[in-house]
């Protein structure tokens, strides 16, 4: 008897985890998994009742669209990130060697994360209208060009113009996370390798980077999560257009989940999205383990 | 006895009274929570300002749970629906919208009184009935019309050049044609230009589809098959891509919605922009056109008709709604004729034609002429040249497969023919899979 409840105790400790996930996570992803085998239509409930197996998946492979919204955002994500993790790195270099009001900097850095994603679409998309934005009115004003630049319709400009936003509100994301790996840095072996006649360059690429390398792959790792589901900024600002530019996949899936309430074939397009989600952090968590292992810490 | 027989009576009386959303009396609804979702916005706004009129008289309450704009509370809906979530009484409807929520919404025939329906214009009651079901009472209507900058149009300089390059005077324009004449014309870009248009979403698709109508095409035909891809419908995307090619609206107009035109029109910097009414007011006091707004019917496309794409902001109430007679009692209140002349006073059209009258005759007193003028022509084609989209269900998703094409070949990726050919067959599977 005592054995028994002795081998139970650590499921009776962790049924409260086990449930909450269960609940919060498992249940619902099975539910939408299902629905995406279904025609689900958001205004005709009893649709929900119809299984018709992998017809939504099928019709996906032949929907280029979709396909093309799929490698428009690997685009997004992989120039997003890059420029993020650049500027994001400089900044935090830079931060690290200020001595003085280094704390009131590292607040105002913070200060684009607090805004919400719909606010920044709103306020790029009017700082990049072609007409009346004040983008196209200063170039105009100091008299860099006289024509006006149509940055949310062009075809590069518009990514471009979406980037760009998405940059500005989530740099700081890297900033702080690569300024955390600065802080935490050990001064010996930058000081043994400026001893042992290393330049600055030489000290940053040999000692300084790998150490904060671990640091950048979190942020990575977060900041694709949230790229991969971008929505809010690109709908506000493009909506996905014109003529489907700057589609993405969540801009497509919920305009084919809501607009068109067929949440079930939106769902079946979520799940070979989430493939995304799931091949990038599995990428960069492979990537962390390889630079922990460089640095000589635990896998 | 008598006394009972008497309060008897008089309970029959009230009873009907309220079932039928008659004027409530004081204290009818005491203690009582009308949980309710509106559309918010700008132009939506003043008209809530008056619901605590309402909560005073009543003695209820409004729980206003969304103030959303159109678009987002469809979603919300939609996602009340999907969830059985419905356990709010008023929301706010359009009768675009209104086909695609199956029987969520109540007939209002018996809930309001018949006597009430009949104040309101025929057509705008007739667009907010679905499948025999009026499942929605009219706010006010959106037709479109064209503002004008008077300035440019009396401009000397202007109509001499126009009539030498035209061979016809400059004027506030008849037809399409002379719309976009008139805007190659004006156009001294990137400061200037001629016109603009909504370059998106269902704003486009609904611009298509009443140039389309005006050029004598039609979006289906009688078995619900795609015919936009006619003539007509190549003649009515060409005068987007002519205008777009020519410069001779602003180079983004392809990501422009009703914020963007309304406000680029107020900048001063368009000389011809359709827009509805509820941008009137704000249009002639903005510093930059105050006083210097004209306005005119929409112009006629190459069938001779009027474009004229409409349709109404409305209430409705759920069918799983607690308290009908609160809800049927509100929804009256906030369409009665005192709140509509509240909307008018905004510019906005309202529906009931009692309130067009007294409304002009209201701002002509004043010395208002810009409103009169404003209540007249709305007035006026709202009764003579509204028609609204298909109103079945399928329509938003219809305009899903419509609106990205035409960006299309206005950008010169497709050819016009090419695109409504897709656009054609794309919406013919959607009506197809519908079971049309």
């Amino acid at each position: 008897m005592r054995w028994r409840a002795e081998k139970n105790t650590p499921w009776l400790l962790l049924s409260p985890a086990i449930l909450t996930i269960l609940f919060v996570v498992a249940i619902p992803l099975l539910f939408s998994f299902y629905t995406s085998l279904t025609p689900y239509k958001l205004t005709r409930p009893e649709t929900i009742n119809n299984f018709i197996g992998l017809r939504n998946y099928e019709r996906l492979f032949d929907d280029a669209k979709f396909w093309w919204a799929f490698g428009r955002t690997i685009l997004f994500l992989a120039i997003a990130l890059n420029v993020e993790f650049i500027l994001g790195l400089g900044i935090a270099l830079l931060i690290n060697k200020i001595t003085w009001g280094q704390r009131t900097l590292r607040t105002i850095m913070m200060f684009p994360m607090m805004f919400s994603p719909i606010l920044v679409g709103f306020q790029f998309k009017f700082i990049f209208n072609d007409h009346i934005g004040i983008l196209n009115n200063a170039l105009q004003g100091l008299g860099i060009m006289d024509d006006s630049i149509a940055w949310l319709v062009d075809k590069p400009l518009g990514m471009f113009s979406i980037i760009f936003a998405e940059v500005w509100m989530s740099t700081s994301v890297f900033a702080i996370l690569l300024l955390a790996g600065l802080f935490a840095m050990p001064r010996d072996p930058l000081e043994a390798a400026k001893v042992d006649g290393c330049n600055p360059w030489q000290v940053f690429r040999h000692i300084t980077l790998p150490f904060i390398m671990p640091f950048a792959f979190i942020a990575m790792t977060i900041r694709s999560l949230d790229v991969a589901r971008a929505y809010d900024i690109v709908d506000v600002m493009t909506g996905g257009g014109p003529a489907g530019r700057t589609e993405v996949l969540w801009t497509l899936i919920a305009r084919v989940g809501y607009d068109n309430a067929k949440m079930g074939q939106a769902n079946a397009m979520a799940y070979v999205s989430t493939l995304l989600s799931i091949l990038f952090t599995y990428y960069f968590f492979t990537k962390l383990v390889a630079a922990r292992r460089y640095m000589g810490g635990a896998e | 006895m008598k006394s009972s027989k008497l309060r008897l009576l008089l309970a029959s009386a009230i009873v009907p009274l309220a079932l039928t959303g008659a004027p409530a009396i004081a204290g009818d609804f005491d203690g009582v929570e009308l949980r309710v979702k509106l559309i918010g916005g700008d132009q939506y706004e003043p008209l809530y300002a008056e619901i605590e009129k309402w909560e005073a008289e009543t003695g209820a309450t409004v729980n206003i749970l969304s103030r959303k704009n159109h678009f987002e509370l469809d979603r919300e809906i939609k996602q009340d629906i999907a969830a059985g979530t419905l356990d709010w009484c008023v929301g706010s409807n359009h009768t675009s919208f209104a086909p695609q929520y199956g029987s969520i919404y109540r007939d209002l025939n018996g809930v309001i009184d018949a006597s009430v329906i009949a104040e309101f214009d025929a057509l705008a009651i007739e667009n907010s009935t679905v499948h025999d079901r009026l499942v929605q009472l009219p706010r006010h209507s959106d037709v479109s019309n064209m503002y004008y900058l008077k300035s440019v149009f009396e401009d000397q300089g202007n109509k001499d050049g126009f009539k030498a390059k035209y061979g016809y005077d400059l004027a506030p324009p008849e037809t399409w044609d002379q719309v976009k004449d008139q805007a190659i014309f004006l156009t001294k870009g990137p400061d200037f230009f001629g016109t603009q248009y909504v370059g998106k979403d269902e704003a486009i698709t609904g611009r298509f589809y009443e140039l389309l109508v005006a050029n004598g095409g039609a979006l289906f035909d009688d078995d619900w098959n795609p015919t936009f891809n006619s003539a007509a419908g190549v003649e009515a995307v060409s005068w987007f891509k002519d205008l777009y090619d020519a410069g001779a609206v602003p180079k983004g107009v392809l990501s422009y919605l009703w914020g963007e035109t309304g406000n680029g029109f107020a900048s001063g910097t368009i000389a011809l922009n359709l827009d509805w009414g509820g941008w009137a007011s704000y249009f002639n006091s903005a510093d930059a056109t105050a006083g210097n707004v004209g306005l005119i019917r929409a112009p006629k496309g190459s069938a001779g008709i009027r474009t004229g794409w409409s349709g109404s902001h409305t209430f409705s109430i759920t069918e799983s709604c607690d308290n009908v007679p609160a809800a049927a009692s509100f929804v009256t209140f906030l369409t009665d004729y005192d709140r509509q002349m509240v909307e008018a006073s905004k510019g906005l059209l309202p529906t009931r034609t009692q309130v067009w009258v007294d409304a002009t005759a209201h701002f002509k007193a004043d010395g208002n002429a810009f409103l009169a003028n404003v209540m007249e022509v709305y007035s006026q084609s709202m009764a003579e040249d509204a028609f609204t989209p298909p109103l079945i269900p399928e329509w938003i998703e219809v305009s899903n497969e419509i609106w990205p094409r035409l960006q299309s070949a206005i950008l010169g990726e497709m050819t016009i023919q090419a695109a409504l050919d897709e656009a054609a067959e794309a919406a013919a599977e959607v009506m197809e899979d519908a079971g049309y």
